[in-house]
């Protein structure tokens, strides 16, 4: 006989690890659409002379998924299990400092890279 | 007692695992459709989307995680100030994000679906055969429709034009000595407004 705590916990992870790797499949097959994923768009400019490529997106990126891994490994490796490991708070500023590259990049686009602020 | 409890949690159990299978079978044929899951509303991926994405993820797992590693039994732990702060900026960079973006009226058009046709432009000799490709970026390997829409030969649900054996001797009975051209046009199934063309040029 199964122990039932112990079929709910492989049943939801199972899940959990599923729904992610098809999210992730998906992702990387193009079912789901990354159209312009990397490509910030420039307010008052033509339809098809707008978009240009933007590297705040690409560091956004890269520090997400830096951020994410390395949590995800703290809670694997967790020293005191039945608690949240910390979140050291030198990734919470580079996470932060991302997510302001991002939208200086983005303001810049909207209003100040066409040379109008409409 | 006990055992009806032991019984009511095994079909409790069975019941989530089906529940499970069902939704992960229905996205992965399709019928469940996240094409859009990180899409603005014009069309366009959004990162910004897919940080909330990563980081609610990984949350949600880390919580699965911390509940069921509980020593004695599981518990709802207390979750640190730094984890609620990440998601407080993924969250607040988002709805920024979204603003910016809301406050152009071009950010919230749709671009529409764009099908895009290879080659645009072909020279093909009477009897021959080329192949076409079409493109859908926004949802790459769904079905589209090919047809000739003007001007001679067969094109069939693959892409492959077939020219056709000679050229048609026009009226007046002399050999034809200009070329002829074919247009293409392939359309997406699931989006009937977009569409793309080329041109075959026959010799």
């Amino acid at each position: 006989m199964f122990d039932l705590q112990k079929l709910m916990e492989w049943e939801i992870l199972t899940f959990l690890l599923a729904l992610a790797g098809l999210v992730v499949v998906q992702l990387l097959t193009g079912a789901i659409n990354t159209n312009g994923f990397f490509c910030g768009r420039v307010s008052g400019r033509r339809r098809g002379e707008d978009q240009y490529f933007s590297p705040e997106r690409v560091q956004l990126l890269v520090f997400t998924l830096g951020a994410a891994s390395h949590y995800v490994s703290q809670v694997l490796t967790n020293l005191h299990p039945g608690t949240f490991p910390p979140m050291p708070e030198g990734w919470l500023a580079v996470v932060g400092g991302s997510n302001a590259i991002y939208l200086g990049g983005k303001t810049y686009a909207r209003w100040f890279a066409n040379g109008s602020s409409k | 007692m006990a055992t009806l409890s032991l019984v009511c949690g095994y079909v409790i159990c069975v019941l989530i695992g089906l529940l499970g299978v069902f939704v992960l079978w229905r996205i992965a044929d399709g019928s469940i459709d996240l094409s859009r899951l990180i899409s603005e509303p014009n069309g366009d991926a959004s990162m910004s989307r897919f940080q909330f994405l990563v980081f609610t993820f990984v949350v949600a797992l880390s919580l699965f995680l911390v509940i069921v590693s509980a020593p004695n039994h599981p518990t709802f732990p207390n979750v640190p100030a730094t984890i609620l702060s990440l998601l407080g900026i993924s969250g607040s960079s988002y709805l920024v994000s979204k603003g910016i973006q809301f406050s152009d009226p071009a950010g919230i058009d749709d671009r529409g679906v764009d099908v895009n046709i290879t080659p645009v432009k072909a020279i093909v000799h009477f009897g021959q055969t080329q192949q076409f490709q079409a493109d859908v970026p926004r949802k790459p390997g769904s079905p589209v429709k090919w047809e000739v829409i003007a001007g001679p030969g067969n094109i069939d649900a693959k892409g492959l034009y077939t020219a056709p054996a000679a050229a048609a001797a026009p009226a007046g009975g002399a050999a034809a000595t200009t070329a002829l051209h074919a247009t293409i046009q392939v359309t997406s199934d699931e989006y009937p407004d977009a569409f793309d063309l080329a041109v075959v040029t026959l010799v």
